[in-house]
């Protein structure tokens, strides 16, 4: 009899869960506990309480028994926004106890297959992010970029643009997520954040947002247009927080 | 006086047939201001046209007193002029930088009074935006042929990445329609800084092309041999003047504007790759922005798909291991419209094939059509701890479609029929029907012989 598990949606409440599929039974499921609604359990429901203990001995053990590289894979899955990423993680994970560090060469086998899909969602969105990242000059100099990425990547965003903007106060928000990155000075966390902390656009911002469309408008080659092309590259979704296409 | 909107538009305008936009070849760390560089490169938007920005890319000025045929700055031409002051674009440039608009700046110019003066003020641009402003973001500069040695020098102190236009892939093309830009004029600097790089053990070169080939020191053409690489103490003086240009140098030619064969622009990218060991040669396909009668007439279409093609054949070489007398030799001097290299290549060399996946070297692999450098890498990892089956090469990203033809898997052979047959595989990949030779072209409705310029009147 398979168990289906219920947690908290946390890293190390996942990481209870695959312990508990080895210690306490096999999982048929594993699914985030439904914060919104009184959620009725069924029988042959389990929840998982997160134990730090437990997600250490698994997490020590991916990095020793499958490898350093699989465990820092791991978490990129799990900062995948995909319905049973859960178990596609835990059936890799399962397969790299047996195998060990190969187990990544098993590119044909279709759990490794299933996990390198869901993990090229994240550093794809990550790349594309990377690029297609906005941000406003606000009141006192804050630069301030709002996203609705796919995944939940803020923390993998964080420490490129803290690098980047070491002079700088910044703030990336995602509004699908009520969550924001506050950095300075080349440090940084994650917090929160909610919509009306914003203060208002600094006086030189919409003219720099026009120079920059003028600019977008007369790099392009008249005779190539490609709009195909150009979608492809840069999905209509994230249009609506691109200043170039917002008119 | 223009205002900074109209010098960004007419300077834009002008700087948009520079093709390179890449970012790619450094990692730079910021000293606490602002900027940092990613070794993979990143591209943050798209034109209407598709291609990527990356990088503000601008002429410092347009005002040029050169009259090349194919440019729309020539000094025959009646064009708003306008120029940039230094401190305006280092201003534009931080400003974009910090919105997270772009990854850096590009910047070349028309020749406005002499070389030297042009790149001078490039300079100054340059080492503000770098020293007074901390910038540590990526720099694209652009070397113009007849600079005086010691301002590339300096220019490279300062850029990631420079380049020096080749324009023209002959010689009489360039004596045509550039005739005050030389070809000396512009091997020179590309010599010099291969040179620099090389003095200073930084030389990287193109792809994967020379991952077994040592780093021969030939000279440029000139007889004249590179700089030798220093020695441990004299590198550690020389680094202390900066560090020179760690994301090498590029070039580009313009495609369709001369009368130039596919062979002879391949050959002319390869010898550029070969002893200069550019990163890159960018392929700008022609655009009738003149009316000059030396140029193909202004209805000609922009030829986007020889462009295309022209881009395979420089993946083939810098990635594949192929060499340009492989991808096109004399009997068949242009590339085919309808099928990649690397098919046609496999087609003309079919006693190659078929090739074992679980066996042959790496090298073998990536001569395969449908398989990329990504799926050839996975091929090989795979077989190391299982053997791959006809199933795995999707899932690792194979495109059977054209690969099936070329390849056997333990053993079996997955094409349609057992006899390799290049003219019925061609027939098969391309879904057409008629017994057409092998040496012709099919360019839409016509048949044109192989060996006879195909790109007449494509897109």
């Amino acid at each position: 009899m398979l168990t289906e598990y219920i947690y908290d949606g946390t890293f190390e409440g996942f990481l209870c869960c695959v312990y508990a599929h080895y210690y306490e039974g096999k999982a048929g499921s594993i699914t985030k506990v439904n914060e919104d609604s009184q959620q009725a359990f069924f029988t042959g429901q389990v929840i998982v309480e997160t134990d730090e203990d437990k997600a250490m001995t698994v997490y020590h053990a991916i990095e020793k028994k499958i490898s350093t590289f699989d465990l820092r894979r791991a978490y990129r899955i799990f900062l995948c926004d995909s319905p049973g990423k859960e178990m596609t993680l835990l059936n890799y994970l399962r397969f790299g106890f047996i195998k060990g560090s190969y187990v990544s060469n098993y590119h044909g086998n279709p759990i490794v297959r299933d996990a390198e899909l869901l993990e090229k969602k994240v550093t794809r969105e990550l790349d594309r992010l990377k690029g297609l990242l906005r941000f406003s000059v606000l009141e006192g100099n804050i630069l301030y970029a709002e996203v609705e990425p796919d995944n939940n990547i803020l923390e993998f965003l964080a420490p490129h643009f803290s690098d980047r903007y070491k002079s700088e106060a910044f703030i990336i928000h995602d509004l699908k997520r009520d969550r924001a990155v506050i950095s300075k000075g080349g440090r940084w966390y994650i917090s929160e954040f909610k919509p009306e902390d914003v203060p208002d656009l600094h006086d030189d911002e919409i003219r720099y947002r026009a120079l920059w469309r003028d600019y977008f408008d007369h790099i392009a080659i008249k005779e190539r247009t490609n709009p195909r092309c150009q979608k492809q590259f840069m999905p209509v979704r994230y249009w609506k927080h691109l200043t170039e296409m917002q008119r | 006086m223009k205002d900074i909107y109209e010098k960004l538009k007419i300077l834009a305008d002008s700087a948009k047939y520079d093709v390179s936009c890449s970012t790619s070849g450094t990692a730079r760390r910021n000293n606490g201001k602002i900027g940092n560089a990613q070794e993979s490169g990143i591209c943050h938007s798209w034109s209407a046209d598709g291609r990527c920005i990356s990088l503000l890319k601008v002429l410092f000025s347009n005002k040029c007193v050169y009259d090349c045929q194919y440019c729309v700055n020539r000094r025959s031409v009646e064009c708003e002029r306008a120029s940039f002051e230094p401190e305006e674009l280092v201003r534009l440039t931080i400003e974009f930088y910090r919105r997270n608009y772009i990854e850096g700046l590009f910047l070349s110019s028309a020749v406005e009074v002499s070389p030297d003066y042009t790149s001078e003020r490039i300079l100054r641009a340059l080492r503000m935006l770098r020293n007074d402003y901390g910038f540590a973001g990526y720099i694209h500069a652009k070397i113009i042929p007849g600079t005086s040695p010691e301002l590339v020098h300096q220019i490279g102190l300062v850029a990631d990445r420079v380049s020096v236009n080749a324009e023209l892939p002959s010689e009489k093309s360039l004596a045509l329609l550039a005739p005050q830009k030389k070809p000396e004029a512009i091997f020179a600097p590309m010599k010099q800084i291969t040179s620099t790089l090389i003095e200073r053990r930084a030389l990287k070169g193109p792809g994967t092309m020379f991952k077994n080939d040592p780093l021969s020191l030939m000279d440029g053409g000139d007889g004249i041999p590179f700089l030798k690489a220093s020695g441990k103490k004299e590198l550690a003086v020389i680094r202390k003047q900066g560090i020179f240009a760690p994301a090498g140098q590029t070039t580009q030619m313009i495609i369709g504007a001369g009368e130039e064969t596919d062979r002879q622009i391949i050959k002319v990218s390869e010898n550029i790759y070969r002893p200069f060991k550019a990163k890159r040669v960018y392929f700008s396909a022609y655009v009738p922005v003149s009316d000059s009668p030396l140029l193909p007439d202004p209805s000609t279409p922009v030829p986007l798909t020889r462009e295309h093609r022209m881009y395979q054949a420089d993946w083939l070489l810098r990635f594949y291991g192929f060499r340009a007398d492989e991808i096109l030799d004399e009997k068949n001097p242009y590339l085919d419209p309808l099928l990649d290299p690397k098919v046609t290549w496999a087609l003309r060399n079919i006693e190659r094939f078929p090739i074992e996946v679980n066996k042959a070297p790496l090298e073998d692999i990536l001569r395969i059509p449908g398989i990329g450098t990504t799926t050839a890498l996975r091929i090989v990892r795979q077989r190391r701890v299982s053997a791959v089956c006809y199933e795995d090469l999707r899932k690792m990203g194979v495109v059977l479609k054209r690969a099936k033809y070329f390849l056997t898997c333990s053993g079996k052979y997955y094409g349609n029929s057992p006899d390799l047959n290049p003219i019925r595989i061609r027939r098969e990949i391309l879904g057409i029907a008629d017994e057409e030779q092998l040496s012709m072209f099919r360019t839409g409705t016509e048949i044109v012989p192989a060996g006879e310029n195909p790109w007449k009147g494509i897109r």
